[in-house]
């Protein structure tokens, strides 16, 4: 099982995914922009996280935003990308630097976010 | 000058006419009363000589009017020529200086009618041409504003429906999964709840497809819808599609077969896509076919192209809806569009998809018999040669 962070600014979409994710046995920890991610990442220096479920667009600081300043931190964990928009496209400039595991679309189809999660944490 | 004389040749011309019309009418009277003296039998031989001579006048009268007919023929005839050659002059002159800004503006034109709305000429030469370059260039001026304004308009539109449809996505996502949710501990809910969480779940669906319908529409209106292709194995491409429909089919009791060719080589594909285009056409298939209906989808190597059919045995589609299929809003007619719910969007979208793609999608139908879609894809690593002699062949 995996220690996830999931990031997203709707309370409630954080509730679910934080539901669903918890009923399939994993640890899960919250932020609700990108600010949060960097914050909760760096307290967990320790005890670091498997994967990143970031939202790809968040107000203040974006999820790829976020990512770009954890990569160049050196933080190499693997990330799946949520985005609302089908091909992921938001307007977010290229990220082709960022190594993205993968993109999640909303509304989230749970059972492939479970087999990439699964696919992640097993190579 | 020789046309001056050609109309003063007329006129005396006119006036002889007149002349000559008069004497005939005379000579005729003079006639006439001869001929009533002879019957009266008043001086005979008087008589008959002022008839004779009356004929001859008659006679030289003719003659003449025919030589001045032709005189003045030949007159006006030179005159018409001395015209047109002085006019023919004038008008070489007129259009040589004419000619420069006339073709400045049928390129001009040219330009602006190919898109280039920067083309504009340069104002110069006769009054006429250089109000004519004038309103040209305002014109021109126009369109280019107008043009500016429509993709102004048309960028914000893009960016509404892109705005809209994350806005939309966000709320939609949390009523979905919650609803899965429920549904998850489903042996804790009356069957009556769970069968409103249904209701909720397949609506739920139903918005999510109208809207991913609509921000593909307008992505490829925009020229930005985009698909990531790679070798794709065309055989569990079609697999994919068909498991995704199974559930769905059972429900009508209908029956879904497939008949995938042993050879079937790769296609440069978008999995996703061409799995939303496969369903798109079982979705129709199942939804527009009665119950017990049977749906067959096919797939073959046909050349350099891996073909794939999606044939019903349903009602069919009229000719008149066939022609306009892949156009946007276009759907079954009235009475089924109420059972039906489809959106109108998924065959245009398919049809742009399959494009992108390089392939093409084609659909013919038999009242009463069925329909069918064809999808073409072009196949990797197949070179074209094969399908020339293919059909040479069987030529």
């Amino acid at each position: 099982m995996a220690k996830i962070l999931v990031a997203d600014d709707s309370e409630t979409i954080l509730l679910l995914v934080q539901t669903r994710l918890k009923m399939e046995g994993h640890e899960v920890e919250t932020a609700a922009d990108g600010q949060e991610v960097i914050d909760t990442v760096l307290r967990a220096a320790d005890n670091p996280h498997d994967i990143f479920l970031l939202d790809a667009m968040m107000p203040r600081k974006s999820g790829i935003d976020a990512l770009r300043e954890l990569r160049a931190m050196g933080v190499e964990t693997p990330v799946l990308i949520v985005s609302a928009h089908t091909d992921g496209g938001d307007g977010n400039g290229d990220r082709a630097d960022l190594e993205i595991d993968g993109y999640v679309n909303k509304p989230i189809d749970f059972d492939r976010l479970f087999a990439k999660i699964t696919e992640l944490t097993e190579r | 000058m020789l046309t001056g004389l050609a109309v003063i040749g007329v006129a005396r011309f006119l006036q002889q006419r007149q002349d000559y019309e008069n004497a005939t009418s005379r000579s005729y009277q003079q006639e006439i009363d001869a001929r009533s003296r002879l019957a009266a039998g008043q001086k005979p031989a008087a008589a008959r000589a002022t008839i004779v001579a009356q004929q001859q006048r008659r006679q030289t009268l003719r003659d003449d009017i025919a030589n001045e007919t032709r005189d003045t023929a030949l007159l006006v005839g030179a005159g018409l020529i001395a015209g047109l050659t002085g006019a023919a002059l004038l008008f070489t002159g007129l259009i040589a200086s004419m000619r420069r800004p006339l073709e400045d503006l049928v390129d001009a034109s040219g330009q602006l009618a190919g898109g280039d709305l920067d083309a504009r000429v340069k104002v110069g030469g006769l009054s006429e041409t250089a109000t004519l370059g004038t309103a040209f260039n305002e014109m021109a001026d126009e369109l280019q504003r107008r043009a500016g304004e429509r993709d102004q308009l048309d960028r914000m539109k893009d960016e509404f429906v892109l705005t809209a449809s994350h806005e939309l996505r966000s709320p939609l996502t949390s009523v979905q999964g919650f609803a899965e949710l429920l549904l998850l501990e489903r042996e804790r809910l009356t069957p009556k709840q769970a069968e409103t969480v249904e209701v909720i779940l397949d609506n739920t669906r139903h918005l999510v497809r109208l809207l991913n319908d609509l921000l593909d529409l307008a992505r490829s209106d925009a020229g930005r819808l985009t698909i990531r292709p790679e070798p794709t194995d065309a055989a569990s491409l079609i697999e994919d599609a068909v498991r995704t429909m199974g559930a769905q089919l059972d429900g009508r009791r209908q029956e879904l077969s497939q008949e995938i060719g042993a050879d079937l080589p790769q296609v440069e594909a978008d999995r996703d896509r061409i799995r939303q285009v496969l369903v798109n056409l079982l979705t129709n298939a199942n939804e527009y076919c009665p119950e017990g209906a049977g749906i067959e989808v096919k797939a073959r190597r046909a050349g350099a192209e891996v073909e794939i059919d999606v044939i019903d045995n349903g009602p069919g589609i009229p000719p008149e809806q066939l022609d306009h299929i892949f156009e946007r809003f276009t759907r079954g007619d009235a009475g089924e569009t109420q059972r039906v719910g489809g959106t109108g969007l998924g065959l245009a979208i398919s049809k742009s998809l399959i494009e992108l793609h390089g392939g093409t999608i084609a659909a013919s139908s038999t009242a009463g018999k069925g329909s069918i879609f064809r999808v073409r894809l072009p196949a990797i690593g197949v070179s074209n040669v094969s399908e020339a002699e293919r059909s040479g062949a069987e030529a």
